[in-house]
């Protein structure tokens, strides 16, 4: 199969901006920049449970009411629900549900999860905080 | 030859469940430790949110384990990864390697900080 | 019948004389029904017969006459002058393969892809004609039948970042097509094809830009394909960790 080619084939390649060249690619990006979010509040919050277990309960609470931290936190919980969002809507298209003739939309994948996350969130603030 | 690559495949099988923690489960915790707590917003308690989810036992500390563990892995997963998208091609061994120490290093450090907060996790109730 | 005037913009790159592509403009009249392939073929016949591209069928089944048009990887026979009025109309080669001339791309990693996984139906044992046909029934049908609808143009490949950054990604046409296998009921080929898609540089490597399902001309959604051998493999792999006799096939 390796022929001799008697002229160069020009390769195209594929710079760090590539994503800005198209709505859908932008949109994808912003979707996984969410990770970013997920990722660091796991670590801010993984520290504060630290100073939890070390007794350090107080300097964890005063971290939690700094400005920079709480503003962060707000990012964090609107990237993370738009990640909640895409995610729903992919279960959606990865596996609609059939019901007889009728097979799910993505959309209404999207809609039913919006409500489970609600149900849960309610739940956990029910158990654990309301009490 | 080509070969399955299992460790993959199962690697791949945890983050997809930690895209279901972090979409479910995260948001929750997000609004209440980081924003309606030093806010003051609702639901206000005395008590703050933290302290009252571990002082619910077990399953309070299964929730914090299971929310932080997934979320830190999808998290970095897919963020290490999405660095390997924009210009950092030729790093994405390091990216992996470094990704995954974070990964393992992050969750055995909320085992352990949480175990110590909750010694009697493993004793029966 | 009026005829307007289209400014299509031509990617041209000629080996032997120039070491980089360039651009070049041609005055195209046309009328309502006529497409982007159209504009190729009267440039070549009445403008500059140095003009290489590649089309045989112009009526989207071939599959040969995909192009960056308007920057979106198009059948050039699918697209039509009229909606592109008043604008330039880019016309490039199919981004992420090598160039070889003008608008001819090099196709030879999507022919090894597709060679690779086999796409044909695999049996433990054939049996003799004369035991007849493998009967399958048209719920067996559904489940793979738009997986079988591709025509190879390429245009999956084309739209996908994750394979513009590492060419050795499976891909999306590739995959789509072992899956059209993995889910008929009359194929036995699972072991042979396992390998291929579960490999390193298979689908685990897929990011889900979901571009790939977008541009397809066929309605085929390779997106969805490679999710689901994701989720294959996943099972798979479990199902072999907890039973390591016997599991995981």
């Amino acid at each position: 199969m390796s022929k001799e080619k008697p002229f160069p084939e020009y390769r195209r390649k594929l710079g760090p901006g590539w994503w800005l060249s198209n709505g859908h690619f932008t949109q994808y990006m912003i979707r996984e920049w969410t990770s970013f979010f997920v990722a660091v509040f796991s670590l801010i919050y993984i520290y504060e449970l630290s100073l939890f277990a070390s007794g350090a309960k107080d300097s964890a609470l005063a971290l939690m009411r700094n400005p920079g931290i709480i503003a962060f936190n707000v990012l964090a919980l609107l990237f993370t629900l738009y990640h909640a969002s895409t995610w729903f809507y992919l279960i959606g298209k990865v596996q609609p549900i059939k019901l007889g003739k009728t097979t799910s939309k993505p959309w209404q994948a999207l809609l039913l999860n919006i409500v489970l996350l609600l149900i849960i969130s309610y739940a956990v603030i029910q158990i654990f905080i309301v009490r | 030859m080509p070969k399955v690559a299992r460790l993959h495949a199962i690697l791949w099988g945890v983050f997809s469940m930690g895209g279901f923690i972090a979409a479910f489960l995260l948001p929750v915790l997000i609004y209440l430790v980081g924003i309606a707590y030093p806010l003051g917003l609702w639901p206000v308690t005395n008590e703050d949110p933290t302290s009252a989810i571990l002082n619910h036992h077990h399953i309070g500390t299964l929730f914090l384990f299971v929310t932080v563990a997934g979320s830190l892995y999808h998290g970095i997963f897919r963020f290490q990864s999405t660095l390997t998208e924009v210009g950092l091609a030729r790093a994405k061994r390091a990216l992996e390697a470094i990704g995954y120490l974070i990964i393992i290093l992050g969750i055995l450090a909320t085992a352990i900080y949480l175990l110590q907060y909750n010694p009697s996790f493993f004793s029966l109730p | 019948m009026s005829q307007d005037v289209a400014t299509v913009r031509v990617t041209r790159y000629r080996p032997e004389k120039d070491g980089e592509p360039f651009f070049q403009d041609y005055k195209v009249p046309y009328r309502k029904d006529m497409v982007v392939l159209d504009a190729l073929n009267y440039i070549k016949a009445n403008l500059d017969g140095t003009l290489t591209y590649r089309w045989s069928c112009r009526m989207g089944v071939c599959g040969s006459c995909g192009a960056s048009v308007d920057g979106v990887p198009k059948l050039t026979c699918a697209s039509f002058l009229h909606e592109f009025k008043g604008r330039t109309i880019k016309v490039e080669p199919l981004p992420h393969f090598p160039v070889i001339k003008d608008l001819v791309v090099n196709m030879d990693d999507f022919m090894h892809k597709l060679v690779e996984i086999k796409p044909w139906i695999i049996r433990d044992k054939e049996s003799p004609p004369e035991e007849g046909e493998y009967r399958q029934s048209a719920e067996e049908l559904e489940r793979y039948q738009q997986f079988s609808s591709c025509i190879n143009c390429m245009l999956c490949y084309s739209a996908c970042p994750v394979y513009g950054l590492n060419e050795k990604f499976l891909g999306p046409a590739a995959t789509a097509l072992a899956y059209r296998y993995i889910k008929d009921s009359r194929d036995q080929g699972k072991d042979a094809r396992f390998p291929i898609v579960h490999e390193i540089e298979g689908v685990w490597e897929c990011t889900l830009v979901g571009e790939c399902s977008v541009v397809c001309p066929k309605g085929v959604d390779p997106m969805l394909a490679i999710q689901k051998t994701k989720i294959l493999g996943a099972t798979n792999a479990l199902k072999s960790l907890l039973m390591p006799r016997g599991g995981g096939k």
